[in-house]
């Protein structure tokens, strides 16, 4: 089920009724509605899949369990690399079996040994990197002993297939979302208030700008070898945007449906496009996920090359990011991009006294001061992050060297098309976004807001109407392919 | 919880509020032509419900089926009564549930369908769709239109006006910063049939683009065959025959075109489900030789292409028969 379909606008309201009014005496009751409710969202897509999400709760619930109960090193070792093989087994399988085959081939094929292609027709089921990396994270602090496991079977399935994160993360930590589970919800007026804002926004961001841009820059890079130098440069600024709006849309919705129903999920973006350099990018853009590469990936391979001194931190940070661009899709283009985002450090870490993480999952929301000689930074990291998006959008690693050679090698002209509704948009939300960048999303007010009543209501009205006028044609959320 | 509810009770208020306002604004040019019985579905479905069980023939398509085919042409060639049912952007849905509606008040022994891939797209304009159903008499066909031919997204925007006229809002909005373009009017209608007098212009013909292919459509294979079928087992159980037409294209857009999916799919499918189908840019195309001048604009013949169109349909019937 889409967050932006017909279907999720009588499913939310039923299952808010019945949690709220009908449920509410009982927390285990409550739970177990969120389980099926959370099913259903997710059978709504593919039916099959939901044996996958069932199997990896039970594993990771029991494997959690025994690691907690074995005091022997060994033998909780044992039962973590079975969480741990299960999970990737799973990613390995559904997500890279066919690009590792069709690598493989073309590595024989390039030595001279020739081999017949072969690949298999594996369905990708939807949000396996986000659920399989929250139930590895898991176990992993588990084994820590960070975390204690959960008997209560119930809260932890739905912890592992809660709907609003269920597809697209963002991927919460046991430590934060688990004991919301456990714990009798009141419904915070606030909270629920705040998240019908953040779900306005979300969806303002999605239709507006993700799904009017998508047929546009679709054109672009279909069709990069007859566009001009300046429409390519376009073509790539408006992925950026299309691709904020769609992944930061997604996820103020989710967060908002989540505060529907009590529940407080940690932030995934931070105005990421007003970073000044590619490290505060990285604190700001995707933040569960680059808080779950740094703390499970980057800070264990930092330690074990620490002997290195700076080159292996580097290598820690490269290999990780080459993962995060695996993890996005199974493609070469992907791993570029990542591998880009690894080489930008080199100045970060070189000219350092002292790196320590790639990012951070700890709350902040404090303003952020700027001054007007921050203004070429930021646009110098924009166009690095955007350099990146065109291996990340392009079909192919040739298509995207074909993209690259014709805005360096021709004289950028005006471009043969603009996008100025898009354009518009964009502005407003990034204008918004800029003043509102204390806060968590670009529609929030707090208690002692000084916009009068009148103006919040007539805001909220001219964003419905909005969405209903300018909704572009349905797209799929980007990051549902991931 | 009282509070939050009562304040999203209001914003919904004012949501309903507004959406009626739109519909007033947006339905009320309608709804004056309807009271002067000038509205061209209303007159349509009028004659429908009225004239019980006297067309032979009916043809059914979008708007360029409502150009291209003269009643009056058609039935002093082969001797019938027939009547062009073509409505603005009618889809293969919309053709098959409004041919569910005729069947109540008409037996003809033909349906002409006019095929076009936009005529099975994803993009769906509800506020034609929905002018026309809402001179069904079956309000169960009605229902089954915005219900089953168009799931949720018919829901929604059968309940929200702003959702059903976002084009003409959209249009209306980015007019107040554009010049005005002269708006045609389109008064001369026979039997269903449009008469236009129009001629492309040169500046046109040099903006025209290739014919719809795979690539520049959204074309919904599974949809178009799904609904074809149905209209294919509505018709064969009303004992009435099909026959597939496409509507000719301008020939400059043809040269522009380097492929002719449009024609390709239609010619296989339909002698997969053995269905009489003719291309019109080339059914006896010596004989029928079109200019850009047979249209009015980059799709629709005017009265020059119409003339042909029909004849090209009348010989085509002829070849069924013998």
């Amino acid at each position: 089920m889409l967050f932006n379909s017909f279907e999720f606008f009588i499913f939310l309201p039923i299952v808010f009724v019945l949690y709220w009014f009908v449920l509410n005496k009982n927390l285990s009751i409550q739970n177990i509605l969120l389980l099926v409710a959370s099913y259903v969202f997710y059978g709504w897509w593919d039916v099959r899949f939901l044996s996958l999400i069932m199997l990896s709760t039970i594993l990771d619930y029991y494997v959690g369990l025994k690691i907690h109960n074995t005091e022997e090193p060994k033998k909780r070792k044992h039962w973590l690399w079975l969480s741990m093989g299960f999970n990737l087994g799973l990613l390995c399988f559904f997500k890279y079996f066919n690009f590792f085959i069709d690598s493989w081939i073309t590595a024989f094929n390039s030595v001279g040994i020739e081999m017949d292609p072969f690949a298999l027709s594996i369905i990708l089921p939807v949000g396996i990197s986000f659920y399989t990396f929250q139930t590895m994270s898991y176990s992993l602090d588990i084994s820590k002993r960070r975390l204690e496991p959960t008997k209560d079977f119930v809260a932890f399935a739905t912890f592992v297939a809660f709907f609003p994160q269920l597809v697209a993360g963002p991927i919460e930590r046991a430590s934060n979302l688990l004991p919301q589970f456990l714990k009798r919800r009141k419904f915070d007026y606030y909270l629920a208030a705040d998240g019908l804002r953040q779900m306005l926004w979300g969806l303002f961001k999605k239709i507006i700008i993700a799904d009017n841009c998508a047929p546009y820059v679709n054109d672009i890079f279909a069709n990069y070898g007859s566009q001009s130098s300046g429409t390519l440069i376009l073509g790539v600024i408006v992925f950026a945007f299309q691709i904020y709006a769609d992944f930061s849309g997604y996820t103020d919705i989710a967060i908002g449906t989540a505060r529907l129903f009590g529940f407080d999920f940690k932030r995934n973006f931070n105005f990421p496009y007003f970073s000044r350099n590619i490290s505060e990018f990285w604190k700001k853009w995707h933040i569960s996920l680059s808080s779950w590469l740094n703390d499970y990936l980057f800070t264990p391979l930092a330690i074990e090359f620490r002997n290195y001194k700076k080159h292996g931190i580097f290598t820690a940070l490269f290999l990780t990011f080459l993962i995060s661009g695996l993890w996005h899709g199974a493609g070469w283009t992907f791993i570029i991009w990542g591998g880009l985002h690894g080489l930008y450090y080199i100045p970060v870490i070189y000219s350092k006294k002292r790196f320590t993480s790639i990012s951070t999952n700890k709350k902040t929301s404090k303003k952020e001061e700027y001054s007007l000689s921050d203004l070429p930074k930021i646009i110098l990291t924009f166009l690095m992050v955007c350099l990146t998006y065109i291996f990340f959008r392009a079909a192919s690693v040739a298509d995207a060297f074909g993209y690259i050679k014709i805005i360096f090698t021709e004289i950028p002209l005006w471009p043969s098309s603009v996008p100025y509704k898009s354009l518009f948009f964009i502005a407003v939300v990034m204008v918004t976004e800029w003043f509102q960048r204390g806060k968590e999303h670009g529609l929030q007010f707090n208690e002692d807001s000084k916009v009068p009543v009148y103006l919040r209501w007539t805001i909220y009205i001219l964003l419905l109407l909005t969405i209903l006028v300018f909704s572009g044609q349905q797209q799929e959320f980007i990051y549902f392919q991931f | 919880m009282k509070k939050f509810l009562k304040k999203l009770g209001l914003l919904f208020l004012i949501f309903i509020a507004v959406n009626v306002v739109i519909n007033y604004v947006y339905e009320s040019s309608a709804n004056k032509a309807i009271e002067n019985k000038t509205h061209k579905n209303y007159l349509k479905w009028t004659d429908i419900h009225k004239n019980k069980n006297s067309y032979d023939l009916v043809v059914m398509g979008a708007s360029r089926a409502y150009y291209a085919f003269s009643p009056t042409i058609i039935d002093s060639s082969l001797n019938i009564n027939s009547y062009n049912m073509g409505t603005s952007a009618q889809d293969i849905v919309e053709s098959y549930y409004s041919l569910k509606e005729i069947f109540e008040y008409q037996n003809p022994k033909y349906v002409v369908l006019d095929l076009f891939f936009p005529l099975s797209d994803n993009v769906h304009d509800y506020s034609q769709i929905f002018s026309n159903a809402s001179f069904f008499n079956s309000n169960k066909t009605k229902l089954e239109l915005i219900t089953e031919g168009y799931g949720g997204s018919g829901v929604a925007n059968y309940l929200m006006p702003a959702l059903k006229f976002n084009n003409y809002i959209k249009q209306d909005l980015l007019g107040l910063f554009k010049e005005k373009e002269a708006i045609k009017s389109e008064t001369n209608w026979i039997k269903g049939h449009l008469h236009d007098t129009v001629t492309v212009t040169d500046k046109q013909i040099l903006k025209f683009e290739p014919t719809h292919n795979f690539e520049n459509t959204a074309f919904d294979k599974k949809r178009f065959e799904k609904y074809f079928n149905k209209i294919k087992r509505l018709v064969e159980a009303n004992n009435a025959k099909i026959i597939c037409v496409r509507v000719p294209y301008p020939p400059s857009r043809l040269l522009l075109s380097d492929t002719d999916d449009e024609n390709e799919y239609y010619s296989n499918f339909m002698s997969k489900v053995n269905i009489p189908y003719f291309d019109l840019n080339s059914y006896k195309s010596d004989k029928y030789k079109y200019k850009d001048q047979d249209f009015a604009d980059y799709h629709h013949p005017n009265y020059k292409g119409a003339e042909k169109a029909s004849m090209q349909l009348v010989e085509a019937i002829n070849k069924l028969n013998k």
